[in-house]
């Protein structure tokens, strides 16, 4: 037993080194947010997800393409055959098609130098995943977080209180000052900054903004929101079929903890003469 | 009915093989529930050939199309996220039943006379499990795939000589690529096959010289045996209701804990990521194979040896270990030293799935250091089990004569 314990005592050991390892790493962990579908007894928001359909072929698909994904599926978010129509139009496509984005690959290279990643999977394929896709949608600078960045760069210089404001603010290492001022002076020179992605700066202007997109059913138009509606859909487009496999998985894990009880009745039965 | 099976019998003697191989087999009275994992295994085995077969039937080994296949199979065929889901988290579950498998016989003495062969018979398994949980990986054709199947086909260069040339000749062509991705599948298709055969043969092996027991001493037959059926059968069967509902937990409510997110990245041999992995199953012998960068340019090669032989020293096992006793029940020295060996391969994995350059304590102790020490420990392992038993520094404790 005293061996059990401490192999547990390793195991949970092991398990907090990697805290004190990621510390040291640069970019900041996505804070967690709250998703419906989270859990095994979560369910997806269907309205939420229906809001960020919209979102995401209004906003997103000008560069993105979710091309694992056909217009007409939509409809299992509770979008009318019209409303699909309509959808798929503004991006000039029909109903069946897949839902690619307006931009190819070569204006995309000339805009960007890099070709916008598909969004069909992003949420499963970022470490952080529902939370790191919200991050970098929010984690660009507010307009008091500018202010203070033109502020701190108006002298030139970098002073130690001014460092222990940016930390907070900007989430960076502010150890290493060289490093604080290089990141300034591509911020002031136009680059997008943004907290969570790996490195700071990325290719992709702040896609969504404050009231960019009006909802028909009422709901408030905030960046948070529509963020976290939109995440809510590609979380959906990464896996349309998480609610098929929750329900079964009920069912399955249900009859075999049935299955196990009886089987083990069934043993101690067998074994009663022998022990 | 029985006639039928008389006249069958007397051409094909299937009742008697029953009846001596599975039913009235003598089997241990005292077997403990780590004896279940063989059984376990075989359960995944059969789990892992059926859904394989029904990829296969949707899956296309192609560069250009193999990602939007798995995609495929995941959305649009009827199941096919199940097929999927519980195909991946199987090789997990696999490798579980395996180690525990193996652990299981290095504690209880299993692989000493007269289960040698039955042992290797198990080591070459376990080499035939590797090769295909690797090349199945590849297939997803994701950024892992591609740049693990590029790091670690690579290592072969180190081979002197033929290392180069054996590298393109794997590959098919200058780097990792489509023909590369359709022999693997061709290969990743076969091998499980070949591991039924050889299963085969280890379960023949286990019945010639039987099952060994925690006590680790020769049993008598009736007086400490029970037949197979039922009362291993029922335990057996347990045994899978209780695995299942674990493997079912991840297959259903968390299939992705095993994968990593870059997998959902279509290859892109442009841009390698950040920080390569391989399945957390290999992370111990990935840790090995790095730990040994002091050697210069012989540093690829030694890395890549000290990292087969972390598994092949499994096969002079037998020849190592020269204690009277068999369990380590009652060997408290080996008991300790096993115990030892398990934790430190556990931190080995940790190890292996860190950056090379990572540090704790911000660069305090170099990750590459904990390595170190701890493949010597691995290796230490088997030196010392050496040592303790051929110059008997270890007293066993008394063995009982009989169950
Ligand atoms: C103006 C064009 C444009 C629009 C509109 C746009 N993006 Fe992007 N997006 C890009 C580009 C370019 C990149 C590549 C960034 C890079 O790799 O540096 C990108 C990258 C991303 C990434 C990946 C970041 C990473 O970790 O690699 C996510 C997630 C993302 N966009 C989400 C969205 C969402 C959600 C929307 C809609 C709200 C959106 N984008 C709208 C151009 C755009
Ligand atoms: C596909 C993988 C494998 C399968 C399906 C498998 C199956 C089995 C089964 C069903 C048994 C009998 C039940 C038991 O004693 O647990 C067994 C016994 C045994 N296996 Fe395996 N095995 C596999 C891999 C291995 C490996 C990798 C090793 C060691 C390197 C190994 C070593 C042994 C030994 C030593 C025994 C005899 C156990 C004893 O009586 O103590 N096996 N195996």
């Amino acid at each position: 037993m005293r061996l059990i314990k401490t192999i547990m005592a390793v195991c949970f050991a092991v398990g907090m080194v990697p805290a004190v390892l990621h510390a040291s790493s640069g970019t900041p962990i996505p804070p967690a947010q709250k998703w419906s579908q989270d859990g095994i007894f979560g369910s997806l928001d269907k309205a939420a997800a229906k809001r960020g359909a919209q979102v995401a072929v209004e906003v997103c698909m000008a560069c993105h393409s979710i091309s694992l994904v056909k217009f007409d599926q939509l409809r299992q978010l509770g979008f009318t055959e019209a409303e699909v129509k309509s959808l798929a139009e503004v991006q000039g496509r029909t109903k069946t098609d897949r839902m690619n984005g307006a931009l190819d690959e070569t204006s995309a290279k000339d805009a960007f130098g890099v070709v916008p990643p598909d969004l069909s999977l992003i949420t499963k394929a970022r470490k952080g995943y529902e939370d790191y896709t919200y991050a970098i949608l929010n984690g660009y600078l507010s307009d008091a977080e500018r202010e203070l960045v033109n502020k701190v760069m108006a002298d030139g210089s970098v002073s130690d209180q001014e460092a222990l404001e940016l930390q907070s603010a900007l989430l960076i290492n502010t150890h290493d000052k060289d490093h604080v001022k290089a990141t300034l002076e591509r911020l002031i020179g136009g680059a997008s900054f943004n907290k969570y992605f790996p490195g700071n700066f990325l290719a992709m202007p702040q896609p969504l903004n404050n009231g960019q997109v009006s909802y028909t059913d009422g709901t408030e138009n905030s960046l948070k929101q529509l963020s976290h509606d939109v995440v809510t859909f590609l979380s959906w487009a990464a896996e349309p079929t998480v609610a098929e496999r929750k329900s079964l998985g009920f069912w399955v894990l249900g009859y075999l903890f049935i299955l196990t009880v009886l089987l083990y009745a069934v043993k101690r039965r067998i074994w009663a003469a022998v022990h | 009915m029985s006639k039928i099976m008389e006249w069958i019998d007397a051409r094909l003697p299937v009742t008697e093989l029953i009846k001596s191989q599975a039913t009235e087999y003598p089997t241990p009275k005292n077997l403990n529930y780590w004896w279940n994992f063989g059984s376990l295994a075989l359960m995944v085995l059969i789990i892992m050939i059926a859904t394989g077969l029904f990829l296969a039937m949707h899956y296309k080994p192609d560069a250009l199309l193999a990602f939007n296949s798995v995609e495929h199979i995941m959305r649009d065929v009827n199941y096919g996220w199940l097929l999927r889901y519980m195909h991946a988290n199987g090789a997990t579950f696999f490798f579980i039943a395996v180690y525990i498998h193996i652990l299981r016989g290095m504690y209880y003495g299993s692989y000493r006379a007269p289960r040698e062969i039955l042992w290797w018979i198990g080591i070459v398994i376990f080499f035939m499990l590797m090769g295909t949980a690797f090349m199945g990986y590849v297939l997803p054709w994701g950024q892992m795939s591609y740049w693990g199947a590029a790091v670690i086909t690579n290592l072969m260069s180190a081979i002197p000589v033929v290392g180069e040339d054996l590298v393109v000749w794997i590959w098919g062509g200058f780097s990792v690529a489509d023909p590369t991705l359709n022999r693997f599948f061709v290969l990743h298709f076969l091998l499980p096959l070949l591991v039924v055969g050889v299963v085969v043969v280890h379960l023949w092996a286990l019945h010639a010289v039987h099952s060994n027991n925690p006590v680790g001493i020769d049993v008598h037959e009736g007086k400490d045996t029970l037949p197979f059926h039922p009362y291993f059968t029922i335990k057996d069967l347990y045994g899978m209701g209780v695995f299942l509902i674990i493997y079912c937990y991840f297959v259903f409510f968390a299939p992705n804990a095993f994968l990593e997110a870059d997998n959902y990245i279509p290859a892109d041999p442009m841009k390698t990521p950040a920080h390569i992995v391989p399945e957390w199953y290999f992370l111990p012998f990935y840790a090995i194979l790095r730990s040994i960068d002091f050697l210069g340019a012989f540093s690829k090669l030694a890395g890549v040896i000290a990292m087969v032989a972390s598994i092949a020293i499994l096969f002079i096992l037998p020849f190592l270990d020269r204690s009277p006793v068999r369990s380590f029940r009652y060997r408290p020295l080996s008991k300790q030293l096993f115990w030892l060996f398990v934790v430190n391969a556990i931190i080995l994995g940790w190890v292996g799935y860190n950056p090379p350059d990572a540090s704790l304590f911000h660069g305090a102790i170099p990750l590459i250091l904990i390595g170190r020490t701890c493949t010597a420990i691995y290796f230490g392992y088997f030196v010392l089990l050496w040592l303790i038993t051929a110059l008997n520094i270890e007293k066993p404790r008394p063995v009982p004569k009989s169950l």
